[in-house]
Order: structure tokens, then C-alpha cells, then sequence
């Protein structure tokens, strides 16, 4: 079977600051996949990560998505492959002032009836899936709060639930648990692995502990200035690889 | 190519920094000595050789600025004179930087392609956003020993000198022949409100078509009120969708999007800049004067306002969310609905209510040119010395009316948007 997802020499450059963010990048995703990204802040890996699915507009390069070359689909074809690769972000990024509800269901709008969407209907087995969602990840009791009234904990876990309406098969996690604490980050990290795991989603997600890739990720990839420093299972990075990737000066800090 | 733009529009500020001063001295000149001689009032007397001068002057000033110093323009765009290790240069390399400013020009018309020397003294006009990383930290000087801090100042005292002048203040008058104006203060303190709920007799006669109760000035500022609540509530409704094209986030960085951008733009900042009671004398010509000309003139003026303050509150949306529900597959416009709408709405239910009690006050104004109002009875008072025996006291009334409603819709859009935010 084709790989899920193909990068071809990828690159990006911001135009402002002239800064090239990827450099030249290729690697392939095979289903079922827990990939973690890890590397330095500004190493390139959200830029990455948005690339896939066009948030950020690639400079140059491929990004092949289940068979279907994502930089040159048309914008409705794009919006398709979108909904199919779902996103948790750092900041969670929810609409703070809407309900957690709403904001469960926006990961819904790419499949929903336009018409009804505009005056924020949605139909009844939509609605049904949120709840299921919720409760999936164990706040259903939270649906009617506006969403800045949860913990960071639970604001991750709508995020996931909204990724979860989209019914995904790739789940992008972009440091999904930097800025939670190390309990929550593995009760937020258990529920992409149970993704990963019974809903049969490619993970890509990047990290920033060590500790936490090895422990969720089947692969590793490693980034700095854009470029790709090291590929392989996380058992092979060892104290030395370590230092290569993150600069001599750095101290592995562990997170149980 | 930036760098040059930017040397330009910094070099372009300090000149005309330098040419206020002088515009500032010479007006000063003329107010304190050639008073006596010549009507200096408009014009600024000067013999015609002292203008090539300034000019040069001026010119030359500026380049002393850049060489000894960080002007204000420098300042404004980010520039600094600094030498190869990003230091601030000595007193030698920043003469060396005046000669060369002066010399380079001319030797360049001879001298065609001659490579740069790297000279390590050399100082070199640096944009500070690709250094600041890079610099050494240096003790900044205090504010008033640096050349920027004291240009601030000096301008700041030229203006002020000067504006005293043009606006003629005169504070002994303004004290001594306070008493004349008292007989109005204690009218307007002892307000008479016969007429807040009787029909005032001379507008009912003028008006035949007017119910009694419009007659009144409780009639007066409720058609105020209503025609400020009008003018807000459609104003904001036809705002709402151009504040969007108005947004620099939401028009893309197509040519499309940004000639829309800039159309509403312009738009928004000509007709806020235009005081509505001018509208109020077109669309009186236009429809009749009444109260629906001065509503429009307020819908108008309330849509540009509106508009401004909308599409700042659309740019300034977390973009977080919005990239959350793209990356969904949501169509642009829900990204908008599920998104920015959200987010902005709070806000412009605050600045409307505020925008309403504006409107009220505004309503007044526009009753001058016909707009129908309070404002109507205002103006009749005003202008009925000799005619009214007490007619101060009855404009003690209608003020002391509009106070009291301004004040309480203040109140209310106050906690309404306590409530809210």
C-alpha cells in the first residue's frame, strides 16, 4: 500500500526577514504511524506541520496526501483534503468566547450543510457525534461552558474532540502539550495514542520533551534549521545524537 | 533598496523637523518685533535672500544630526549610526561619516564603479532591525543629553509658544470681565422648566402640523433620543459587513483585496473627518430639513466612525482560531462566522451603545441646520433675547434635559458593556 503522506523536496522561505525556514525537506508517513517531530524552537517544525496542509503556502516541493498532491489542489479540492487531516495547536486555539459545543462542532464544517452552518445549525447525528466526542474525551459535562472557562487540560481536550468530528486519517499535533503540565500533557498525549491506536489515525506530532517522544512515538524525526538531522525509531537517540540535534550545550530534561 | 527608503523617509523627517523650527523662529520674530511696522498676521517677513538660508540651514542641521547623533527620524524608522562592531562610533569616525555625507556625492560623478574600501573606523548608517541581535549593549544616555530628547522638547516648546499666539489667548480678559457673563450663569443655574411638559407656545404656532406633546422639550429630546437610536442602530448594521472589507486580515494580499482595502479605507476617514452637520445641511437640501435629514446626517457619520473603530477590532482578532477552523476545511465565510464573528461581536455592541450616546449629544448640534430636536428648542431660547423674558433660565432647562439623558444612557451603555466584555 502507498505511503499516507509524501513530502518532496519541501521548502519554505519567509519573504519577511528572508529566513528559510525548510530547507529541502522529503520524507514519507506509512499509515498508522505515530511520528514525532522534535528540535529547537524555530527548527521549522510548525512551519512543517502548516505546510502539509497549506496553512502556510509552500515556497517549493510536494506534499503528496493519500495519492492526491496537496500544494497544487484548487481551493475546494483543498478544503476536501483538509478536512480529512485534523490539527491540534500549542494554544489550543479555540473560539474562547463560543461554547465548547460550537467549538467541537466547527471540526464538522467541512462535511456539514453549508446553508444551515450559517446560522450555526448543524444536523442532529452532527450534534449526537459532539456529545459522543465530549464524552470520548471525558468532559461532556463541559458542552454549554464557554470555552475560556476550562482548564488548559480540557481546552486541549476539546481541541481533540474537534479533531475528532472530522473523523481524521492523518492528526497533526503541533506541540500539543507545551503548555500544560506533565500530568495533563499524558492524559492529553493518551488520547492521540488511543487515536493512533483504535481509530487506526496517522500521528504527526511534534514535541519538545524527549521523554514524551519516546514514549508515544514509533519514529522519530529531527529537525534543525530546516533541515532533517536525524530519522529512526526513538530507541537510537542516544546522548550524542542528542547533543547533534539540540546544540552542545544541552541537558536532557526528563518528563514522567 | 529598503535601507535607501528608509535613510530617505528618516533624512525627509528630521528635515522637516528642522524646518518647523525654523518656521517657528521666524514666526516668532515677526510677532515680537515687527509688529509695529507690518501686518505680519498670515505671511512671515523675511528678506528674500534669508530663505535659501534656511533651506540650507535646515539641510545642514540635519545632516549634523545624523553625524553627531540619533535624531528623532532615526529614531521613528529604525536607523543608527553605527561602526563595524555595532558600537556607537567615536567623535573621528562620525566627522569622517559628515565629510564623506558631503564629498562622496561629487567624487562619485568622477569615480565609476571604485569598490568600497572596508575600513574598520568607518561608521555606517545601520537599520536596526537586522542588528539589534547582534549589538553590543551600551548605557543608554539620559533623555536630555541626547539629541533626540532635546529635539522633542524644542518642539515641543515652538509649538506651544506658537499656538499660544495664533489662538490669541488673553487670560486677564479672560478674568476680569468674567462678571459679564454672570447673569447667564445663574439663569442657566436657576433653570425654569415650565415648558418641559406644556407645549412652548411660539414653536406650536410655527409648527401647525406638530403634536402638543412635540412641543415640548421632554418632546424635544425624546425625538432626539429616538432619532440618535436610528441613525445608531442602522449606521451600525450597514457598518458591520464594511468593517470586514475595511480589515487588512480578512482582504488577503491579492491587488483586488487591497484596492478594496484601501477604497474603504478612505472611505471611512473622509467621512468620519467631515462633521455630520454639514451632512445635515446636504441631506436637508436633499429631503426637506427635519429630523430625517439629521438622522441621515448621523447614520452617515455614525457608519464611517463605526466602520473605523470595526474593522480595527477585525484586525485585531486572534488569528489562532481562525487558522484552527481553516485547517478544518471551513469555507472562508465560515471561518468569518465560526471565527472573527465570535470574537469581534462584544466589542461592537460596546462601541455602538457608545456610539449612541454620541449620537445624542451630536443631534443637538445638528438641530442648528433644521435637523429637528432638543435642539430646535435650544437654538428658539437662544435666539429669543427680548422676546422671553426668562429665556436663559428656559436654556437652563434644555440643558440641564440633556444632561440628565445623556448621563443616564452613559450609565446604561457603561454597565451594559461592564456586562459584555
Amino acid at each position: 500500500m502507498e505511503p499516507l503522506l509524501k513530502i518532496e523536496n519541501l521548502t519554505k522561505v519567509y519573504e519577511r526577514g528572508d529566513v528559510l525556514a525548510l530547507d529541502d525537506i522529503s520524507f514519507t508517513v506509512e499509515r498508522g504511524e505515530f511520528l514525532v517531530l522534535i528540535g529547537l524552537s524555530g527548527s521549522g517544525k510548525s512551519t512543517l506541520l502548516r505546510c502539509i496542509n497549506r496553512l502556510v503556502e509552500p515556497t517549493a516541493g510536494r506534499v503528496i496526501f493519500d495519492g492526491v498532491d496537496v500544494t497544487a489542489a484548487k481551493p475546494r479540492e483543498l478544503r476536501q483534503l483538509r478536512s480529512r487531516m485534523a490539527m491540534i495547536f500549542q494554544h489550543f486555539n479555540l473560539v474562547k468566547r463560543s461554547m465548547v459545543l460550537t467549538n467541537v462542532l466547527s471540526g464538522r464544517l467541512g462535511y456539514a450543510n453549508p446553508w444551515l452552518s450559517a446560522v450555526k445549525k448543524f444536523s442532529p447525528k452532527d450534534v449526537d457525534l459532539a456529545m459522543a466526542n465530549l464524552k470520548r474525551v471525558g468532559i461532556p459535562e463541559q458542552a454549554y461552558k464557554r470555552a475560556d472557562e476550562l482548564s488548559g487540560g480540557q481546552q486541549q481536550r476539546v481541541g481533540i474532540a474537534r479533531a475528532l468530528m472530522q473523523t481524521p486519517d492523518l492528526l497533526m499535533a503541533d506541540e500539543p502539550v507545551s503548555a500544560l503540565d506533565p500530568a495533563t500533557s499524558h492524559s492529553v498525549m493518551q488520547y492521540t495514542e488511543q487515536m493512533n491506536q483504535q481509530d487506526g489515525v496517522t500521528v504527526i506530532a511534534s514535541l519538545h520533551f524527549l521523554g514524551l517522544a519516546r514514549r508515544y512515538g514509533t519514529r522519530i524525526l529531527a529537525l534543525k534549521d530546516g533541515k532533517i538531522v536525524f530519522e529512526g525509531s526513538p530507541q537510537e537517540i542516544d546522548q550524542a545524537k542528542f547533543r547533534e540535534i539540540y546544540g552542545e550545550e544541552a541537558e536532557e530534561v526528563e518528563v514522567r | 533598496m529598503q535601507r535607501v527608503r528608509t535613510l530617505l523617509l528618516a533624512f525627509l523627517a528630521d528635515w522637516m523637523m528642522w524646518g518647523y523650527l525654523a518656521y517657528a523662529t521666524v514666526y516668532l520674530l515677526n510677532a515680537y518685533w515687527y509688529t509695529m511696522y507690518v501686518n505680519w498676521y498670515g505671511t512671515l517677513m523675511l528678506p528674500v535672500w534669508g530663505w535659501p538660508i534656511v533651506v540650507i540651514a535646515t539641510f545642514e542641521l540635519t545632516v549634523l544630526g545624523h553625524a553627531y547623533g540619533q535624531t528623532p527620524g532615526q529614531a521613528l524608522f529604525g536607523l543608527r549610526l553605527l561602526d563595524q562592531n555595532l558600537r556607537p562610533p567615536d567623535l573621528s569616525a562620525r566627522s569622517q561619516y559628515l565629510a564623506r555625507w558631503h564629498i562622496e556625492p561629487i567624487l562619485k560623478l568622477f569615480r565609476r564603479n571604485t569598490k568600497r574600501q572596508s575600513d574598520s573606523s568607518r561608521a555606517q548608517m545601520r537599520l536596526l532591525d537586522d542588528v539589534k541581535d547582534k549589538m553590543p549593549t551600551t548605557k543608554p544616555r539620559k533623555w536630555y543629553k541626547t539629541h533626540r530628547g532635546i529635539m522633542v522638547v524644542a518642539l515641543l516648546v515652538a509649538t506651544f509658544w506658537v499656538g499660544w499666539l495664533v489662538t490669541e489667548i488673553d487670560l486677564p480678559t479672560f478674568f476680569s470681565d468674567a462678571p459679564r457673563a454672570g447673569y447667564m450663569w445663574k439663569a442657566l443655574f436657576t433653570p425654569s422648566f415650565e415648558h418641559l411638559l406644556t407645549p412652548e407656545p411660539v414653536i406650536a404656532r410655527e409648527n401647525p402640523s406638530m403634536a402638543p406633546i412635540q412641543t415640548t422639550i421632554l418632546g424635544g429630546i425624546i425625538e432626539s433620543v429616538f432619532m440618535a437610536l436610528l441613525a445608531t442602530v442602522v449606521g451600525a448594521i450597514i457598518a458591520f459587513p464594511l468593517s470586514f472589507l475595511g480589515a487588512r486580515n480578512m482582504m488577503g494580499f491579492s491587488p483586488i483585496g487591497w484596492t478594496i482595502y484601501g477604497f474603504m479605507r478612505a472611505f471611512f476617514n473622509i467621512f468620519r473627518s467631515i462633521e455630520s452637520i454639514l451632512w445635515a445641511i446636504i441631506f436637508g437640501i436633499w429631503v426637506g430639513f427635519g429630523p430625517f435629514a439629521g438622522s441621515l446626517a448621523l447614520m452617515l457619520h455614525t457608519i464611517a466612525a463605526l466602520g473605523k473603530l470595526f474593522s480595527e477590532q477585525v484586525e485585531s482578532v486572534d488569528p489562532g482560531p481562525l487558522e484552527a477552523i481553516a485547517a478544518t476545511g471551513a469555507r472562508r465565510w465560515q471561518v468569518v462566522v465560526y471565527g472573527v464573528i465570535p470574537q469581534i461581536l462584544p466589542s461592537y455592541l460596546a462601541f455602538t451603545l457608545y456610539r449612541w450616546d454620541i449620537n445624542v449629544r451630536m443631534s443637538t448640534v445638528i438641530s442648528l441646520m433644521g435637523g429637528g430636536g432638543i435642539g430646535r428648542f435650544l437654538f428658539f431660547y437662544k435666539n429669543s433675547v427680548g422676546f422671553i423674558e426668562n429665556n436663559w433660565n428656559q436654556v437652563g432647562a434644555v440643558v440641564w434635559t440633556i444632561v440628565a439623558v445623556v448621563w443616564t444612557l452613559d450609565y446604561i451603555s457603561g454597565r451594559v458593556r461592564e456586562r459584555i466584555t
